[in-house]
């Protein structure tokens, strides 16, 4: 029952907020229903245990069952907690249509957590599919220049993978005994022949790699990132990337162990080259939203990765670098935007010395900058410390390009640190003012969950210390089986 | 071995006092008045020190060797498990004696250095938070910690380097710190991660246990200390990730005493030093580490030659002195390397303090050749600075005296050619200081202007302390020739398993000092000769040179070389990724899909023309070639 | 009703069948090649009646009524059909002043 509260409670506020056009009555309404969300997701933590289901297509197998594990909690927890300030960051803006916008927002939020609650694969792309629409209006009606062309983009993109994993939900669902069904459960058992599962990975993956997304599955990202307005963006890239890794970690590894393993070393490959390139082209791009959006294609490709050489370390790193990843990234598109708003260009060729006039913005993005570089005591550290920890186990290569992060992240982040906020001050800024008690209110939480975590990752460790278990433990037979067969 | 000490909570303190300093400096910001951070500032350091102090006498009267202290349990996964602890023992007490001590005396001269800053609450912020870094460095039980602060204190470098953040010189200049001090730490976390796996622990205590039980050689512990060692060749400013440290000048004058001076720099030292152990096992890194020693002492101190910016000098001698510690580690001699960064932090604070007083004095000059003639005006400036160049030349019976004999002996035990290949740079050392010295302080005053002024109390009373310390700190660790015990060395033998080698005889020992003392003396006479006697004055800019000194002056054109061969490549290749790779293949691909679907759309939307009766045509011929299709089938 | 199937059993089917295709033929061609709308509505109906008949003869042949039930859903179709059809053709008319099928090409694109 807890769980449909957490599921419906944004979408329905969001509905009864519709009629009210005022801004000052939308926001903060919308404001406390998120809030109120976290606060009971924060309650779940404490007692994790809570399921919900009941059947709905009963004639085709597919129930409305809800649940969650560790790995679906802390993508959970990341949404919840990142929409509250996403909501935020449309307080004291001028925006049109204040009461679809939010609506709007929280629909996503709804379709969002159903993505990571769904316990049945037809109602997980039914939710898939369903965050999408919001997005797609969000991004169409407040998206910034050349809007039109690159949402389509972004939508016809990111449809076509989904249906490449319909497909294979399809194609699961008629492989299940009779009565066949689409729970996350019955499909952990199949029992696939090696050779199908060797094709179907690409089925699945592609929808993921699409969202997450992977070299080469990237180029509809960085446009989308660039135009989308700022509550768009951080929603885009803190959470919905977030939505590829957990479908991932969710569909590949327990349903194909044989084809994850058999396309390993493949994807690892792709995953690393895209974190070299990724980041040399966020060296060259003077745009900052641009080069965030490529830095953060970097990291997520570290991630996935990561996720793929299924190690204990590897995988812990990865969960705790979702949350840094998805804080961090989504306080850098803030302050980005804080940055275009007050110069009306985040053109970094034509920015420079902004800490004379706001001290204090330049100060935040540097704390930010540096979580993102995985500086110690930040989480992006722990993070990438176990992450590259679980790549050494699989090589000393993987574990020594994915490493490289660490120089070529602080190379173009630095860059355009300086670039922005240090030099000599521009005429045409001496107006501008520093940042206001809204973005702290903003800032400075996000702030103290990167420095928190990097401090005290603990918490984190064992809410998913359990699940990763269970997962490595679906891979762990096949894994040895295989080994045994190069033998 | 560890057992309880009392009262050893209080280490806490030591980083907790700087950390306390960075916060109240840092978030109070402008509501302090405009000494009140600098005193609070230096203040916790002070008390830093004295609990060092403390600690020090607690762990000497409880005849234990060392203690750990475990705050909280930082990273447990798996097998890993990894404490926010702090290890002390006598050669983390050295260190914090030496990071808190030289520390706050710079913190005091900086109160009176950075008077007229503006941003002088941040500069202090930034000081002690670097001051923490520092510490959690020293003090950290596990590699991972001390990664904390190693890279704590490459972001407290990168940020006082560009300190002064209009110019966009020093910008790069800082970037280029931290980006080559990350190179390095790749090297580090990876050796980290082998470690790690080797030992399944990355404490000290654990990881020492078990490598003294293994044999000298493996591949695995060769691979661990060579990439440990990449760390601190970034850190330490070695060949060939030495060319930041120059740069770092860019910092004021303080930075460069304290972070690119005392204590940051001999971190990568510190490092291996504490890792003595790994490196006995592994000769061919050992090997690695006296090559890259010795060379770098050596071109470092032949780039100081003809160097005219008075910071620049000091930081080639810098690379060159962490050069010898460098020797003096691949030569096993882990304690003499402890010594020389001890000794080294005293001299070179005070010659990097007093440059800055000079600084000051001129006005902001740098340029050596426009100074001159200061020794009168400047008399604690001037008597401190000689005893500081006294001692980094290596004159009996100065500080550096006594340490840079040891690593000479101990070079000359080891190989006759290493040893004059060291005397050599030393000599270059005393050449190029004496330079300096004489063109700085003597002479006439050559900038016109200028009203050179000694500095107030605030900043030279710490040159003072500095000074004695200089002059006297070599008697900590008398070797038995002169009827010392060795009571540093033998003070740290607990923490640092130097290599035993075959002693020298005293004999060869007092005729190597006096070849050494009256080559030193011959070179200070002929630098006295040239810039005293004869006045010379190095030349100006675009005179013209020979091929030698070109190469000398534009420091063997290694910095371009960097930028030839690295950034270079490295932007245009990035250029190419997005300009061609992007922009010409991936995005076309994808818009190249979508493109055919519209092409085809086009064309078949030709077939339907509006015309009816060649819909109904088309309609019947549909449906009878369905049927003959049928029927084949 | 037996005497009926039976007196229709009396031609052979044969006959039928050739009879429905002729009228269908017929029809069609008429489609294809006729320009007045009119007549393409006519055409159509004779092929739907061809349809029917052949639907009814097959109903007789096998004694299943439920053929024959189809054909009466079908004249009914038709019925709307052509109303619907004739009104777009009044439209037509008055709008283009011609029943020309030709000129109503507007449907492309």
């Amino acid at each position: 029952m807890i769980l449909l509260i957490i599921l419906f409670l944004p979408i329905l506020t969001g509905l009864f907020l519709l009629p009210f056009r005022s801004a000052s009555v939308v926001r903060p309404m919308a404001l406390a229903a998120s809030v109120i969300n976290l606060l009971i997701t924060l309650s779940l933590v404490l007692s994790p245990s809570a399921a919900y289901a009941v059947e709905w297509i009963s004639f085709l197998g597919i129930n409305f069952s809800l649940g969650f594990d560790g790995i679906s909690m802390i993508m959970i927890l990341l949404t919840n907690l990142l929409f509250p300030f996403i909501l935020l960051a449309g307080f004291n803006r001028e925006q049109r249509n204040v009461h679809i916008l939010n609506f709007l927002i929280l629909f996503t939020q709804s379709a969002l957590l159903g993505v990571f609650l769904a316990q049945n694969a037809f109602l997980f792309y039914v939710f898939w599919e369903l965050s999408l629409i919001p997005v797609y209006f969000i991004l169409l009606i407040w998206g910034g220049d050349g809007r039109k062309t690159i949402t389509f983009k972004f939508f016809i993109y990111t449809l076509t993978g989904s249906l490449l994993l319909l497909f294979g939900i399809i194609y699961l669902y008629q492989l299940t005994p009779v009565p066949h069904t689409t729970d996350f459960a019955a499909f952990n058992k199949l029992n696939i022949p090696a050779t199908t599962q060797i094709w179907l990975f690409w089925i699945l993956f592609i929808a993921f790699a699409i969202k997450m997304p992977v070299f080469p599955f990237h180029t509809w990202q960085p446009p989308t990132y660039n135009m989308a307005s700022t509550q768009g963006v951080m929603i885009l890239a803190g959470v919905m990337t977030k939505m590829g890794i957990y479908g991932a970690l969710r569909f590949l590894f327990p349903v194909i162990p044989q084809g994850v393993l058999y396309w390993q070393n493949t994807v690892i490959v792709l995953s690393l080259i895209g974190v070299i390139y990724a980041s040399l082209i966020a060296f060259r791009k003077t745009n900052l939203k641009m080069l965030i959006a490529f830095s953060s294609m970097a990291h997520i490709s570290l991630m996935v990765a990561a996720m793929f050489v299924l190690n204990t370390y590897a995988l812990q790193g990865l969960l705790i670098q979702t949350i840094s990843h998805g804080v961090t990234i989504a306080a850098l598109f803030y302050i980005a935007s804080l940055i275009k708003e007050k110069t009306g260009t985040i053109e970094l060729p034509q920015l420079g010395g902004l800490k004379l006039q706001a001290p204090k913005m330049a100060l935040l993005l540097l704390i930010v900058v540096l979580g993102s570089i995985a500086l110690p005591l930040t989480a992006g550290f722990i993070g990438e410390f176990l992450m590259i920890t679980g790549l050494f186990q699989q090589s000393i290569w993987f574990a020594a390009i994915g490493g490289l992060t660490m120089i070529l992240g602080a190379i173009y982040m630095l860059y355009a640190y300086q670039r922005a906020m240090l030099g000599v001050q521009k005429s045409v800024f001496n107006k501008i003012t520093d940042i206001r008690a809204l973005d702290y209110l903003i800032l400075i939480p996000l702030i103290v969950v990167i420095i928190g975590l990097g401090i005290y990752p603990q918490p984190i460790f064992n809410l998913f210390d359990q699940s990763i278990h269970a997962t490595q433990n679906l891979i762990k037979p096949v894994a040895e089986a295989v080994s045994a067969l190069a033998h | 071995m560890v057992g309880t000490i009392p009262n050893i909570n209080l280490a806490y303190l030591v980083p907790a006092f700087p950390l306390m300093g960075f916060l109240i400096t840092g978030l109070a910001g402008k509501r302090l008045k405009h000494n009140q951070g600098g005193i609070i500032a230096s203040a916790m350091i002070f008390f830093s020190f004295i609990i060092s102090v403390v600690l020090f006498y607690l762990l000497r009267s409880s005849g234990q060797d060392s203690a750990t202290i475990t705050l909280f349990n930082w990273i447990a996964v798996g097998n890993m498990n990894i404490p926010f602890a702090f290890l002390i023992d006598h050669l983390s007490l050295t260190m914090m004696l030496v990071v808190t001590g030289v520390g706050s005396l710079i913190h005091v001269y900086s109160i009176g250095y950075m008077h007229d800053d503006e941003r002088v609450n941040s500069f202090f912020a930034q000081m002690n938070l670097f001051t923490f870094s520092m510490l959690l460095l020293v003090m950290g039980a596990n590699y991972l910690v001390l990664f904390i602060g190693w890279e704590g204190v490459g972001l407290c470098s990168y940020l006082l380097i560009g300190f002064w953040f209009k110019n966009p010189a020093f910008n790069y200049a800082a970037r280029k710190a931290f980006i080559m001090n990350r190179i390095g730490d790749l090297g580090f976390i990876l050796g980290i991660i082998l470690l790690f796996f080797t030992f399944k622990s990355v404490s000290f205590s654990e990881i020492f246990a078990q490598a003294s039980l293994m044999h000298a050689g493996g591949p695995i512990i060769t691979l661990i200390t060579l990439l440990l060692l990449v760390g601190a060749v970034g850190k330490s400013a070695q060949i060939p990730l030495y060319t930041w440290l120059p740069d770092a000048m860019a910092g004021p004058t303080p930075v460069s005493a304290l972070i690119h001076a005392a204590t940051m720099v001999t971190a990568g030292i510190y490092m291996i030093a504490r890792s003595s152990i790994l490196y006995n096992l592994a000769p061919i890194t050992l090997n690695v580490i006296t090559a890259i020693g010795l060379t770098t002492a050596i071109v470092a101190a032949i780039i100081g030659l003809r160097q005219n910016d008075i910071k620049k000098v000091l930081a080639y001698s810098t690379v060159s002195q962490l050069g010898y510690m460098f020797l003096a580690l691949g030569l096993g001699a882990y304690s003499s390397a402890v010594f020389h960064l001890t000794t080294h932090a005293f001299f070179k604070a005070l010659l990097f303090l007093g440059a800055g007083s000079i600084i000051h004095a001129m006005g902001g000059e740098q340029d050596i050749r426009k100074m001159g003639g200061l020794r009168k005006k400047m008399p604690i400036t001037y008597f401190t600075f000689l005893a500081a160049t006294l001692a980094i030349s290596g004159i009996p019976p100065f500080s550096g005296f006594f340490s840079k004999d040891m690593i000479l002996s101990k070079a000359f035990e080891h190989n006759v050619i290493l040893y004059f290949l060291a005397l050599g740079g030393a000599l270059l050392t005393c050449f190029y200081m004496f330079r300096l010295f004489y063109l700085v302080f003597f002479g006439e005053q050559r900038l016109a202007g200028a009203h050179p002024h000694e500095s107030p109390k605030v900043m030279t009373i710490p040159l003072i302390i500095l000074g004695v310390l200089s002059v006297f700190g070599g008697f900590l660790n008398i070797p038995s020739l002169f009827g010392g015990n060795l009571s540093f060395s033998n003070f740290l033998q607990s923490a640092v398993s130097s290599k035993v080698s075959e002693e020298i005889s005293s004999t060869t020992e007092i005729e190597l000092i006096i070849l050494s003392l009256v080559l030193l003396i011959l070179v200070i006479g002929i630098a006295y000769r040239t810039y005293v006697r004869k006045a010379n004055l190095p030349a100006r800019d675009g005179e013209p040179m020979s091929i030698w000194s070109r190469i000398v002056v534009n420091k063997f054109y290694i910095d371009k070389t960097y930028m030839i061969l690295v950034e270079k490549p490295y932007s245009s290749f990035s250029n190419f990724l997005f300009n061609k790779v992007e922009t010409k293949v991936l995005n076309p691909i994808v818009d190249g899909i979508g493109e055919a679907t519209s092409r085809i759309g086009i064309l078949t939307r030709k077939l339907q023309r509006g015309n009816m009766s060649f819909y109904f045509f088309a309609m019947v011929a549909g449906i009878l070639l369905f049927i003959v299709f049928i029927l084949t089938i | 009703m037996k005497d009926i199937s039976s007196a229709i059993q009396l031609i052979p089917l044969e006959h039928y069948i050739l009879l429905s295709v002729a009228l269908f033929s017929i029809g069609l061609m008429g489609v294809l090649f006729r320009r007045n709308t009119i007549i393409i509505l006519m055409c159509i109906e004779l092929m739907f009646n061809s349809v029917n008949l052949l639907v009814t003869a097959f109903a007789a042949y096998h004694s299943d009524p439920s053929g024959q039930v189809f054909v009466f859903f079908i004249m009914i179709v038709a019925a709307a059909e052509v109303a619907v059809g004739l009104s777009i053709l009044v439209m037509m008319k008055r709008n283009v002043d011609s029943v020309d099928i030709n000129l109503l090409n507007r449907l492309k694109w």
